[in-house]
């Protein structure tokens, strides 16, 4: 900055010296809407190259975890022992290790109580006034009670808040592992009171909980090509960045629970009834509904035991990058097989009988719906099941399995919004098993690489499903009222998740309501999906960047998008196109005033000249005088020249009314212009000029269009395709009706 | 008492915000304009369905179905009683009522068209709008004004719900 300064002042006085004007423009760098990205973007490396793709050098930790785990229903206490292998893949020595201690965040009146800004509540509960002024509120947060060494030596630590450095005696070398264990509890929160991603609901009716777990043990922070150590706290906003690694473990339930979580159970046939077990036999070969594993009948009677008794279920996962699971009594479990292209995976729902009817009918329908869809866009499914848990007030993700609300109010009637709700959020929270749990995008650190393209898939996964209560013809119009906003309020969607302002819309609805424009308007769906699943399939099972993303939507479609990435991801403008002004011509073979004009200008006589042809506009002064009745092919000089030469015309369509057209963009995004000329005949016709049209002016653009049938009117993005915030130039003539005044009148009409 | 008792227990059931797999937003969105010719406040104001129907049962104590085939017929007077509750509309320094012309339904949004007409003068403007603001803590209403040719946008919330305008 300082040195721009300091060159303009030489400049200064230089134009000074040399006594030149001051009205001179000063001149500038290089603004148009459609340089390249090259200066934003990181250079490209042998790690993440410029094609988009991973490189010769790309590295990836791996982390394999053997847990123990105990959950304690009676005290809602989680306990833990987890040995970890760390794989370090990387060329570097490691000298510490970073462990991210999620739970750290509901330590009473931590950090992001201190950052909150909200101001005092109109009333609280007794409750929230003595967890606010009084007390220490819920005691949460990981109670660590050892870090050792493979040989039972303890290893120095150092937590700060949610990051806890492993100090290591020696450096791990490039490719060497290390071992250590953690062994912990916590007190699990009612996440009804406490909130958060996970803890434990209470039905006060039967006493039972239903417990989510996840965030539950101590997880390898990623160390990757791009980050170092990807250590930045977890302040709530930003979800988590995780490495892929194996996993083996073992939990200790009450033993009246059902348990599911990511990984396969291996030792399932002990744990659950002989006619349960066929159940899931059947279950594993029936491709058309959903088979119920444990009923509600069986639910129910758990229910009221109480057990004392524990057993313990075995779960193994490969490959994965996170860890969850449910328990509880109330579970009824239902599950199906999914054939997709190359292999069978299942689908599986956990319910308590609140859930029904909505659950039983529609949640594992749904998984199977995502699991496919979500494939044609990426890649087949690579784990072998996927599980939707019902869990009120819940929508959160991990690997195989994810927590989704929708509890029906009244079982007679089913409203078609909770259903909504519900196929809704299954739809979502199954859709990132793809992004970002394989697809292993930063989600602290961005977090419209996982939401937003997910909800960009989940839009047609819905879709698909049905067409009726999830119209795609809703996106991008839905982003109108967030775009148009006020621009205080407004962030680039390129932004630190945790600096984000209107989250849902910044990080989900735009980015996905982006993705369809250029899939639908710009790119079209062939060129899209083709580099789309280049991208998933490319960073499948590894990290990606934003721009990976960007490079490898260029590099597969030879398309150059670097004018949408710049206008839509990293800047808050938004689209208005409209029409100034719409000039009509008619052709005749008579001298215009506007020829004679020009050809005098350069010192020309306009009778010296050979015939010519002439466009006059309906709005000059000699159109009286000039203009003809005459179609084009009864001009002479224009048919004898059709002749001369053999040009064979089909009369019917030859043009007779020319239109020039002055397109203006009071918006700040580039968009394609799409036209539609309606004529007189009550025919249409569409037309969409590329958003390069706008390449060398920004504020206006001119184009001839010719028919031979008379315009009478003009739309632009008569489908509201490019998400423009101002329909009110969008009209040639102006709509003289206003959006009110047509509604008032079809009031009074009905 | 009893009424003073389900008036607290609502008032504490503020939904919390669900978790970040799956992130609703809360933003109103409504447009004001003034059309001199026919001396007319115009007013559209568009909400999220299932915001409006969780708001509204809270409100009336009772189950509404909003935009389905259970909808009742006499969801009209309830709208316009919840809105009247929550839209306050000062015109030269008196307040004035609207006139609720009606509703449309597109997907998941619904549209309500409000009028004060008979205005002829129009000196100062103050829009107040506390719609949804008791449940959902994030909850944003969006004021936008056209009048005299003049744009102006609000971003009304809990903290500061209401805008004023002079001309």
């Amino acid at each position: 900055m300082k040195n721009l300064a300091t060159l303009i002042i030489v400049f200064l006085s230089i134009s000074l010296v040399t006594g030149q004007e001051t009205t001179v423009k000063k001149g500038h760098y290089n603004t148009s809407k459609f340089r390249q990205l090259k200066q934003d973007l990181p250079t490209p490396n042998k790690q993440h190259t410029a094609s988009g793709a991973p490189g010769a050098e790309y590295t990836q930790q791996q982390v394999d975890y053997v847990m123990d785990i105990t959950l304690d229903d009676k005290n809602q206490k989680l306990y833990g022992f987890e040995k970890i292998t760390y794989h370090n893949n990387s060329k570097d020595p490691l000298t510490y290790l970073w462990v991210q201690l999620d739970q750290n965040i509901r330590e009473s009146h931590t950090k992001n109580d201190e950052i909150s800004t909200r101001g005092t509540r109109a009333l609280y509960s007794p409750k929230q006034f003595s967890d606010k002024f009084l007390s220490k509120g819920f005691d949460g947060g990981f109670k660590l009670q050892e870090v050792k060494d493979s040989h039972g030596n303890d290893l120095s630590y150092k937590v700060n808040w949610t990051m806890m450095r492993i100090d290591l005696t020696e450096p791990i070398a490039p490719g060497a592992t290390f071992e250590f264990s953690i062994k912990w509890w916590y007190n699990i929160n009612n996440y009804f009171i406490d909130g958060g991603r996970s803890g434990y609901e209470l039905f006060k009716n039967d006493g039972n909980k239903l417990y989510i777990i996840a965030q539950f043990f101590p997880r390898l922070a990623v160390y990757n090509n791009v980050e170092g150590w990807q250590n930045a706290q977890f302040w709530g906003t930003g979800e988590f960045a995780l490495e892929f690694g194996d996993y083996t473990v073992n939990i200790t339930t009450p033993s009246d629970h059902i348990l599911n979580g990511t990984g396969l159970i291996t030792n399932l046939k002990e744990l659950i009834t002989k006619k349960q077990y066929n159940r899931f036999l059947k279950a594993q070969e029936t491709f058309d509904k959903p088979v119920i594993i444990v009923t509600q009948e069986e639910a129910d009677k758990a229910s009221k035991g109480f057990s004392s008794n524990t057993k313990t279920w075995t779960l193994e996962a490969k490959n994965v990058r996170d860890f969850a699971f449910s328990s509880s009594r109330k579970f009824i479990w239902d599950g199906m097989a999914v054939q997709l292209d190359s292999k069978k995976v299942m689908a599986y729902s956990l319910y308590p009988k609140e859930g029904n009817p909505l659950w039983e009918k529609y949640s594992t329908n749904v998984v199977a719906n995502t699991l496919k869809e979500y494939s044609k866009f990426t890649f087949d499914y690579p784990y072998l099941k996927a599980i939707s848990v019902n869990a009120a007030r819940q929508g959160m993700e991990y690997p195989m399995i994810c927590w989704n609300y929708g509890r029906p109010k009244n079982k007679d009637i089913l409203s078609d919004r909770e259903k909504k709700g519900m196929i809704g959020v299954i739809t979502h929270e199954i859709g990132h098993n793809f992004f970002p749990m394989i697809v292993n995008s930063d989600e602290r650190k961005w977090s419209w690489m996982d939401e937003g393209i997910n909800t960009f898939v989940q839009i047609y996964a819905l879709e698909k499903f049905d067409s009726q209560l999830f119209p795609s013809s809703k996106y991008p119009k839905n982003i109108v009222g967030y775009m148009s906003g006020n621009q205080d309020n407004l962030t680039p969607i390129m932004t630190n998740s945790e600096d984000v302002k209107q989250f849902g819309s910044n990080a989900y609805h735009k980015p996905a309501a982006g993705l369809f424009i250029l899939r639908e308007t710009i790119m079209g769906p062939d060129l899209f999906d083709y580099a789309f699943k280049a991208y998933a399939n490319r960073w499948k099972f590894k990290h990606p960047t934003p721009a990976d993303f960007f490079r490898t939507m260029e590099d597969a479609s030879a398309m150059d998008l670097d004018w949408f990435w710049r206008g839509w991801f990293y800047t808050t403008r938004n689209n208005d196109i409209g029409i100034k002004d719409v000039t009509s011509y008619r052709l005749t073979d008579k001298k215009t005033k506007r020829a004679t004009d020009l050809l005098k200008k350069y010192g020309k006589n306009i009778d010296e000249i050979p015939a010519s042809l002439y466009l006059v506009s309906n709005k000059s002064d000699d159109f009286n005088s000039v203009a003809t009745d005459k179609k084009p092919q009864e001009i002479k000089i224009l048919k004898k020249y059709l002749e001369d030469n053999n040009i064979a015309l089909n009369e019917s369509v030859i043009p007779n009314y020319f239109y020039e057209i002055v397109f203006e963009k009071p918006g700040g995004l580039i968009m394609p212009i799409i036209v539609e000329y309606a004529f007189e005949d009550g025919t249409k016709e569409r037309l969409q000029y590329p958003a390069q049209i706008w390449r060398k002016n920004d504020k206006e653009v001119t184009k001839v269009f010719s028919s031979s049938k008379k315009v009478i009117s003009i739309v632009i993005d008569p489908d509201k395709q490019t998400a423009d915030v101002n329909e009110s130039n969008n009209s040639w003539p102006k709509q003289q009706k206003s959006k009110f005044d047509s509604f008032k009148i079809s009031t009074i009409k009905g | 008492m009893g009424r003073h008792r389900l008036k607290l227990l609502v008032a504490l059931a503020i939904l919390p915000l669900l978790a970040f797999g799956i992130h609703k937003y809360y933003i109103s969105l409504t447009q004001v304009e003034y059309v001199q010719e026919k001396a007319s406040l115009q007013i559209i104001s568009r909400y999220f369905i299932d915001d409006m129907e969780y708001a509204m049962e809270k409100e009336f104590s009772q189950s509404f179905q909003l935009s389905t085939d259970q909808e009742l017929d006499s969801i009209d007077l309830y709208y316009k009683k919840y809105l009247a509750q929550h839209i306050k509309f000062q015109v030269n320094d008196s307040l004035y009522q609207f006139n609720y012309i009606g509703k449309e339904y597109d997907d998941d949004i619904v549209y309500f068209y409000l009028e004060i007409p008979a205005l002829h003068n129009l000196h100062s403007l103050e829009i107040k709008n506390t719609t949804l603001f008791n449940y959902f803590p994030d909850q944003q209403n969006i004021i936008k004004t056209k009048i005299n040719n003049k744009h102006t946008t609000f971003y009304l919330s809990k903290q500061k719900d209401k805008g004023l305008l002079n001309f």
